[in-house]
């Protein structure tokens, strides 16, 4: 044979270039997609460097309390003279950090409890399952506000993994109804077949199959985990120290009756519109998981 | 049976029709320039493998070709009915059904798992405004009964409850129910066995005597087509290269696709080692090639002039050949059939022999 | 050599409308493989033939009988114990489609068994690529164009191929082909069955056929047996050309009948047997399990079930009370 020899760590380095190149075709592909990853990076940007561009603590006009938008002030200031933006930008470290650990322990425990149940079947399944159905049914609200008392969720860490702990339990179902499909499918059988490593089956096999789905529920796990810590620190119910999207709005409603007079509105409306501006952007670009991890459409 | 006594049998002319699919390198050819008459009350079978365009071909004939294909050229001209190409929502939605019944490929799945078959009779004759729904229903039983089925049961069954051959037959029933004339059967007996598929093929012959139809059949087996059809044309790449009474097409085949086809057909007797695969394989949608004739590549006669120039019609007899080699073959025989009357082995084995090399010595 | 000796399975349906109802996929199966040899189950969907291949392959469990692998009795073995000889046993499934992982590479996909395979073996990691191009040209492909590229750039019948080509990595004895040709074009068919024929032949593996169509079973091999199987029974058994020419089981008759005839090639044969109706499993037949569709019944088919056997007068061994030739097979027009 004359063919060239495809050596097997050559192959996977053009495998991942190809991949890349496959995923900047099908971002291209819509002008929504780019927008929203545009959005997306943004925002990781703003959480991981932004704070670095204010002093700490933040400058206080106090001559120029609920300030109108102007130049300076973009979104106005707060009830201390306060920049809305800086607040903005110096509280999203906290809110993204949280959403992003939510997410990863979502996605992992929910894929990881999910493969095994669905891949073992029998009375592993039965056992995982009655705890999923378990932790289904315990309501995380009120949960939350009982943990509250004992914990003040000053690290993003605490407050993502404790909503990380309540969230993983509808990926899990999902994951394992798709595991339990997949596995009839042939590939799997014939892997199966050959002798191959339970491991190989189910890192190599079955979860790359099920790759836009777990990307799909991860990105959606961050805007529910960005909705569920805002609305508690919105709520008041949480002890707050730091700036934080939430408790900007409880400040903005609560202190500054942003409901009944104008003067607090700017402070209002700038987390939300961060959160709106974040959801579009995680909504457009869920759009292209679909493509991206099935190698049928990426090539097309 | 009650057939209506002023409708009978619809002669189908398509002409020059082609469709093209968008994607995102420009309209490529499904079909292109295809000719083909149905004979009124006559079954038509057209075979070809995946990609020769066959099921396009099929839905073109009830202008239901979705997007990102359409109808880029030609007419489908029914008696009774027009041009089918020009019709368009409300007179098109009522004329499949009662002018042309169409049974689907994969027929076995594509009934709704939540109703019974009676229900979705109902619903049938409702979207066609039909006044005697009782009228339907017996009508229904009858041509069931005729298939061999209890129609009352049948009709308060639901999908789950029938094999895979009764659900075949509930949909015939639904193509011919609404008195249809003209009737399409896409892949009738895929994912069948033998045993049922020969019920099947006798079905389909007997209903289609008795209630004067013209059928066509469309199918990537040429074994249903010769039991069935009287009528024979073979698609490949988008084009019908071959077309004629079966007897004539599988007694004689001239285009050289259909003779790789017919050698490529595992049989219950004869020679193992006579018969062998088509080298290469089918055209996609993207490797039809634009110019020159579309089976070249697996060809066993090709020529230069094959690369460049669209493949003249041949017409041998009764039947229609797309073929530059049969076109030489007929101008120095003076005579049009090649192959000497008789089986397929003498055929192929006059031309692998020696017939192409004189072929190809003609040409410049 | 895989023998089998009185294999029953009984499946017993679960959900609230069937609940408890029991189909009966095998009753009662022997079989025997040889080395090398090939072998052909053939009948209606149902008949339980891609059962009987699953258990053979190892992926499907059966009730009650033995199969014996090189002399060994798989029984008392432990799950664990038995993987080795089953894995020398590989699927070849109906569905190229499915059969390959969408998302890997065939490189990938080949790469995973192979690289096992030289752990077992010592061989160094060169001999897995260098293996992946010699078996990608074993079954016909140009390694070049195959491996870097997806299952779905590839058509049906490389992706078959590409398939045989895997099973061919743990170097098995047998492959059991269930339909594989079924979803293949037709001009590719024949190039599929004649692989399958060249392997026996240049590597000695045998081949287990599972099909409806009689006349592929033809192209594996003319040495081969046929086990021709209805509502999980053997009824009819034997060398495929003789069973082919001269079948004397009603069911058998039937489906040769039922294959379609090349008009204007050939002529139907004079005696086509047509069963007198559908196959319907929920009977429950004391007497022979064809009775009831056969157009040939007596009295006697219908209290007593008929064992497979070897008759006089036939070469093959045939399950019936009243064997008869019958002249069902078409004949090409025009020979001689």
């Amino acid at each position: 044979m004359t063919a060239p020899v495809i050596a097997a760590g050559g192959g996977r380095a053009a495998l991942r270039r190809n991949f890349w190149r496959g995923v900047w075709r099908v971002l291209k592909r819509k002008p929504s997609r780019m927008l929203g990853m545009v959005i997306v990076l943004g925002f990781a940007f703003m959480g991981a460097f932004g704070p670095m561009f204010y002093p700490d603590p933040l400058p206080r006009d106090t001559a120029a309390l609920y300030a109108p938008p102007s130049w300076e002030h973009p979104f106005g200031t707060d009830f201390e003279g306060t920049d809305v933006l800086s607040l903005l930008v110096t509280g999203s470290r906290y809110v993204l950090l949280t959403a992003l650990v939510t997410a990863v322990i979502t996605v992992v425990l929910g894929a990881a409890i999910g493969l095994f149940a669905g891949f073992r079947r029998g009375r592993w399944d039965s056992v995982l399952m009655r705890i999923t159905d378990m932790k289904l049914t315990i309501p995380g609200l009120p949960l939350l506000l009982v943990l509250s008392t004992i914990w003040k969720f000053t690290s993003a860490f605490e407050m993502g993994l404790v909503l990380g702990l309540l969230g993983w339990g509808g990926v899990a179902r999902a994951v394992r109804s798709q595991t339990l499909s997949l596995r009839e499918r042939g590939f799997i059988e014939a892997a199966r077949g050959l002798g191959l490593s339970t491991t190989h089956i189910v890192g190599r096999e079955l979860l790359p199959s099920m790759a836009p789905f777990i990307a799909m529920n991860m990105l959606i796990a961050v805007t529910g985990a960005v909705y569920a810590q805002v609305g508690l620190f919105f709520l008041g119910v949480l002890p707050f120290e730091a700036n934080n999207w939430g408790v900007m709005l409880n400040l903005a409603v609560f202190g500054g009756g942003a409901m009944s007079s104008p003067a607090a509105l700017p402070y209002l409306m700038a987390p939300l519109l961060a959160i709106l501006l974040l959801t579009l952007g995680i909504v457009l670009v869920v759009d292209a998981m679909d493509e991206i991890f099935n190698p049928r459409l990426r090539e097309e | 049976m009650s057939v209506t006594p002023e409708k009978k049998a619809p002669g189908v002319r398509v002409s020059g029709l082609s469709v093209v699919y968008r994607t995102p390198t420009g309209e490529l050819p499904a079909i292109s320039g295809i000719d083909l008459d149905l004979v009124p009350g006559t079954i038509t079978g057209v075979v070809g493998e995946s990609g020769s365009g066959k099921s396009t071909l099929a839905l073109s004939l009830l202008n239901a070709v979705q997007s990102p294909g359409r109808i880029s050229a030609g007419s489908v001209e029914i008696d009774g009915l027009g041009d089918v190409v020009k019709l368009r929502g409300e007179e098109l939605r009522k004329a499949r059904g009662r002018h042309i019944g169409y049974v689907f490929q994969a027929a076995q799945n594509s009934l709704n798992p939540l109703k019974t078959v009676g229900k979705q009779l109902l619903d049938l004759g409702r979207s066609h405004d039909v006044a005697d729904l009782r009228g339907l229903v017996r009508e229904a039983k009858d041509l069931l009964g005729r298939m061999g089925m209890d129609g009352a049961r049948v009709l308060d069954s639901h999908q789950h409850e029938l094999s895979g051959g009764m659900r075949q037959r509930v949909g015939i029933m639904f193509a011919l129910v609404l008195n249809a004339h003209l009737v399409v059967l896409d892949e009738p007996t895929t994912a069948l066995d033998m045993i049922t598929q020969a019920t099947i093929l006798r079905i389909v012959r007997e209903v289609h005597e008795e209630r004067g139809l013209t059928t066509l059949v469309i199918t990537h087996d040429l074994g249903v087509v010769a039991e069935v059809a009287d009528r024979l044309a073979v698609m490949y790449g988008g084009q019908v290269v071959e077309q004629g009474p079966t007897m004539e097409v599988l007694g004689a085949p001239r285009h050289p696709y259909t003779q790789g086809l017919l050698r490529a057909i595992p049989r219950l007797v004869g020679d193992i080692d006579e018969a062998r695969a088509l080298p290469g394989r089918p055209p996609t949608l993207g490797t039809i090639p634009e110019r020159g004739c579309v089976f070249r590549d697996r060809c066993v006669l090709r020529m230069d002039v094959c690369e460049t120039e669209k493949p003249p019609v041949v017409s041998l007899g009764a039947s229609i050949a797309l073929c530059h080699a049969v076109e030489a073959a007929a101008d120095r025989d003076g005579r049009a059939d090649i192959p000497p009357a008789g089986g397929l082995q003498e055929v192929v084995g006059a031309q692998g022999a020696t017939g192409v090399h004189e072929v190809r010595g003609e040409q410049p | 050599m895989i023998t089998g000796k009185n294999i029953t399975k009984t499946f017993r349906q679960r959900g609230s409308v069937l609940a408890g109802r029991e189909v009966r996929a095998l009753r009662g199966v022997d079989f025997a493989i040889e080395k090398g040899g090939a072998a052909s189950f053939i009948g209606e969907s149902g008949c339980g033939k891609t059962t009987l291949g699953r258990i053979i392959a190892g992926l499907e469990t059966h009730d009650s009988g033995e199969i014996t692998i090189d002399g060994t009795p798989m029984s008392p073995l432990k799950p664990r114990q038995r993987e080795p000889y089953f894995r020398r046993i590989q699927l070849i499934h109906q569905d190229p489609y499915s059969a390959l992982n969408p998302t890997r590479t065939i490189h990938q996909t080949l790469d995973a068994p192979l690289a096992l395979r030289a752990r077992q073996t010592r061989r160094p990691r060169s001999w897995v690529d260098e293996r992946a191009e010699e078996l990608l040209a074993l079954v016909g492909l140009d390694p070049a164009y195959v491996l870097p590229r997806y299952p779905h750039q590839l058509s049906g019948g490389m992706r078959q191929r590409v398939v045989i080509a895997r099973a061919l990595t743990v170097d098995p004895d047998m492959l059991v082909a269930d339909e594989a040709v079924s979803m293949i074009d037709v001009s590719l068919r024949l190039g599929i069955l004649g692989l399958l024929k060249d392997l026996r032949e240049r590597l000695g593996v045998s081949v287990l056929f599972i099909t409806h169509d009689v006349a592929t079973a033809r192209y594996i091999g003319d040495d081969g047996e046929l086990y021709v199987i209805y509502r999980g029974q053997v009824v009819e058994r034997g060398h495929v050309e003789t069973i082919i020419s001269d079948p004397v089981h009603p069911y058998t008759q039937s489906l040769l009948s039922a294959i379609p005839v090349l008009h204007g090639l050939e002529q139907p044969g004079e005696q086509p047997v047509v069963p007198t109706e559908a196959l319907d499993e929920s009977h429950h037949d004391a007497g022979c399990l064809f009775a009831r569709r056969c157009p040939f019944r007596t009295e006697r088919c219908e209290s007593e079930l008929p064992v497979l056997g070897r008759a006089e007068g036939t070469p093959q061994e045939h399950a019936c009370f009243h064997p008869e030739r019958r002249s069902v097979v078409a004949t090409p027009i025009g020979r001689g």
